[in-house]
């Protein structure tokens, strides 16, 4: 029991450093494949009128998108992220975090 | 160039043919839009009167066309457009040309002979569109979609070639930016977190560096400087070529062309040393000044005078005349910065410039984008291609290029070399990058490269006489288009739109149904399923109003804030001030702040070429206008008397002009207007295309000559970096 729960432990914290490192750069992801999944995954709910907020890379600061992301298990969707890859997570993130508003790239539009 | 030409008809011919054309489409209801000058009744005038919007050239001025029977007789400026302060320049009232003009592509072509051969034959445009979708289809089985390229010029139906693009999973998208602008873009928004508008009409002082708002029009800079000056404003102009805007200044400095840096350096070191920048403002609102004050340290007045062959004492008392004007003072943006390697930097220099004199977002300095309001359209969620390569075929070649626009001049290396991955496709709308991009053999060899290469314009530019499909494009005149947000600083935050005037000529048609016809064929459909109406409507859905006004006057206005907008906001840089240090930059290796490199001798035989623009050429979609051909009918190279009479070259002489890139033979024009180290023609001519009848022949070609250097940091291309040798041609 204790091996297996120490095996867990080690894989959770794997998981985690290794999207704590991709969320420190965004580059890390495919931000064109990012694009993508957030218009299929997300736009469906945030978009104008909208069953939530409307968003798009510009509505945050590269460093609140990585906090929102570090936080996803708070968000009213955080079950939609839970069914997500971690790849696809990632890409969404490249896409969100490398068109910031105070990215070198802001999204020009929504 | 079988069954192309039209010159056999007369122009007396020809206008009645238009004008039966349009008496026809006019009387089967073809034709709407508003016609202010009947709205009050009484005398009729004779005409009808609707309004448009300019295509001339990027500026988009609202205007009035007189038509009569179908065929516009006249365009006059829309008094209430405040962007261009009730003006229509002579490009404008040139426009109608555009329409009528003999050398309009009338039908779809396809290239029978070798490419660039100029044989044609005439096909239907269901011949057309079945061979676009049967091309897009095999390439992109075959390469990837990315393998197919695309490129839009500044125009109101480019936003549907972007949108084709995605939805057929190309990345590979280009505009005219990349041989122009994006330099400057990139260095205002690394410092300011975007891109200013110049708040003109206000100001008391502008240093204009590599800008010549008086011939190359900008509005409302153009209209707006000559008033502030009127006003009592002073202008200062940087220039090699004495040009008209230096010949209307109060001061002009023939500065040494690559040394703008060292005299903005030198500026910023006065106002630091002398205590003249603006403190308040630079200690709450920017990033760096402490690293900017040690890095100016060495560039003094005395160090630039040696660089730019400007006095030290005429640099220290301009520094001193901004800052006694700031914040109503600026060094102007400007616009083309596709100038050098580090153009990016240089035009850094002239951003912390303005830091220091604490102008933004104030009256007469530098103000941000206003709320326009205008929506983006029609969304859509484009499929991703799995077995597309990650990026695009110029990624990773220039630190920070921009991923929308790319850099034509990486781009087409990349396709020459056939890495990371092949592109063998290509679509070109609206632009002409056989005149506009340095190094036209290059250009050349590209689309010789290509398996396909499909072209829309309004006539056989020189790119369409290379291409293997060429399709009759309708005049801004003949269009319906989706709505356009403008800046225009105090002048206006607005939006314009298009209604065709007349009914489009011969079997002209709008980009917008070609894309929607070829989406159609690739399965495709849903992305193009709307009309123009339906996206402007989305686009306006939060303008109540808007569209009544548009109807109404030509132009709506929201009168969002104007100075302040920035107050108790963060900027939209990495330190959320303004960055006099760019600490992005730093930790991309970048320099931080701009630092000087002097430029390299170019030998006493050789003299530097610089590219420029006059009042009645925008680029070579204005040349081929036969009215304004008659201003500007050839180019000429200009060359100071001391180096032409070291030559033996005499004004008028045949000279030939050679770079490491071409060769070009042309008439001198021997001029006290420029440098004896500087050579200057016009772009445009030397065209290879004989269906620009009123200009081929005539003249020489500078995308031949010019050498395809790039700003390191876009990937913008830099057009003032090639040296030329002159000759006299022998007799």
């Amino acid at each position: 029991m204790f091996k297996r729960l120490m095996v867990m432990l080690l894989i959770v914290s794997f998981i985690g450093a290794s999207l704590g490192l991709a969320l420190a750069s965004g580059d890390k992801g495919n931000s064109r494949k990012g694009k993508y999944l957030y218009r299929k995954n997300c736009r469906v709910c945030h978009v104008e009128n909208g069953k939530a907020k409307e968003l798009s890379p510009i509505s945050k600061t590269q460093a609140q998108w990585k906090t929102t992301f570090e936080a996803r298990d708070k968000l009213a969707c955080k079950a939609e992220w839970a069914k997500m890859s971690d790849k696809d997570i990632n890409d969404i993130y490249a896409y969100l975090w490398g068109h910031a508003k105070d990215s070198p790239s802001p999204a020009k539009c929504k | 160039m079988a069954q192309t030409s039209s010159r056999g008809i007369s122009r007396r011919g020809f206008l009645k043919l238009a004008g039966a054309a349009g008496a026809a489409a006019a009387i089967g209801g073809g034709v709407t839009g508003p016609r202010p000058a009947q709205a009050a009744g009484g005398i009729k005038p004779g005409f009808e009167s609707k309004f448009s919007v300019c295509d001339m050239c990027f500026n988009k001025c609202s205007l009035i066309a007189r038509v009569q029977d179908g065929v516009i007789q006249k365009l006059d400026p829309n008094p209430k457009f405040l962007k261009s302060r009730g003006m229509l320049c002579a490009k404008g009232n040139a426009g109608v040309e555009q329409v009528y003009g003999a050398d309009r592509l009338k039908y779809p072509l396809l290239r029978v002979g070798e490419r660039g051969e100029g044989k044609f034959k005439r096909i239907s445009w269901d011949q057309a569109l079945d061979l676009m979708a049967a091309n897009f289809k095999q390439i992109g089985d075959q390469y990837t979609r990315c393998g197919f390229m695309f490129m839009a010029g500044s125009d109101m139906q480019s936003t549907f070639v972007h949108r084709f693009a995605e939805a057929y999973g190309s990345y590979n998208t280009l505009s005219h930016e990349s041989m122009c602008l994006i330099a400057g873009t990139r260095a205002f928004l690394d410092t300011f977190g975007e891109v200013p508008i110049p708040d003109m009409l206000y100001t008391k002082y502008v240093v204009m560096a590599g800008a010549n708002r008086f011939e190359s029009l900008v509005t409302p800079d153009s209209m707006d400087l000559m008033s502030a000056m009127k006003n009592g404003a002073k202008l200062v102009v940087l220039d090699p070529r004495y040009t008209k805007t230096a010949a209307k200044a109060d001061e002009w400095f023939a500065i040494k062309p690559r040394t703008d840096m060292a005299f903005m350096l030198a500026v910023a070191h006065v106002l630091i040393t002398e205590n003249l920048y603006d403190k308040k403002f630079v200690a709450d609102k920017t990033y760096g000044i402490e690293q900017l004050a040690k890095h100016v340290e060495p560039y003094t007045p005395q160090w630039a005078a040696g660089q730019c062959d400007i006095p030290a004492e005429d640099i220290q008392r301009i520094a001193r005349e901004l800052a006694a004007a700031a914040p109503a003072a600026m060094v102007y943006p400007g616009r083309r910065s596709s100038n050098y390697t580090d153009s990016t930097q240089i035009r850094r220099s002239y951003a912390i410039v303005n830091a220091l004199l604490g102008n933004w977002d104030r009256p007469g300095g530098l103000t941000a984008a206003r709320v326009v309001g205008l929506g983006g359209g029609i969304p859509f969620e484009a499929p991703f291609y799995e077995s597309n390569p990650e990026d695009r075929i110029d990624a990773g070649k220039a630190k920070l290029m921009f991923p929308e626009e790319g850099s034509f001049k990486l781009a087409r290396d990349a396709v020459l070399d056939g890495k990371p991955y092949p592109v063998k496709g290509f679509f070109v709308y609206h632009t002409n990058p056989m005149q506009t991009a340095a190094n036209r053999s290059k250009t050349v060899a590209m689309l010789d490269s290509m398996e396909f290469v499909a072209c829309m314009d309004i006539h056989m530019s020189d790119t369409a006489w290379m291409a293997d499909l060429v399709l009759p494009s309708q005049t801004y005149l003949e269009r319906q288009d989706p709505c356009s947000a403008q800046q225009g600083s105090s002048a206006c935050a607005c939006v314009v739109m298009r209604d065709p005037v007349v009914a489009p000529l011969y079997e002209s048609k709008p980009v917008f149904w070609v894309m929607q016809q070829v989406a159609a064929r690739l399965g495709l459909g849903k992305y193009f399923d709307f009309t123009v109406e339906q996206f402007r409507d989305k686009q306006l859905a939060e303008l109540p109003g808007a569209m009544d006004a548009l109807r109404r006057d030509g132009v709506y206005y929201n009168p969002s804030k104007l100075y302040g907008v920035y107050e108790g906001k963060i900027y939209k840089t990495k330190s959320h001030k303004i960055e006099l240090y760019n600490s992005r930059y730093a930790e991309m290796g970048i320099e931080p702040m701009p630092v000087y490199t002097p430029p390299k001798p170019g030998g006493h035989a050789r003299m530097r070429m610089v590219v420029g623009r006059n009042a009645v050429i925008t680029q070579s979609s204005s040349q081929n206008n036969a009215l304004l051909a008659k201003f500007q009918p050839t180019n000429h190279l200009w060359i100071h008397p001391d180096r032409a009479q070291e030559l033996d070259v005499k004004d008028g002489d045949w000279v030939w002009v050679k770079s490491k890139a071409g060769k070009q033979r042309i008439q001198a024009k021997v001029t006290h207007e420029t440098r004896p180290d500087t050579v200057y023609m016009a772009t445009g001519f030397g065209v290879l295309s004989p269906g620009l009848a009123n200009i081929y022949g005539k003249g020489a070609c500078i995308a031949e000559v010019l050498g395809d250097e790039f700003d390191q940091i876009t990937g913008n291309m830099a057009m003032h970096e090639t040296w030329v040798r002159v000759g006299k041609e022998a007799a």
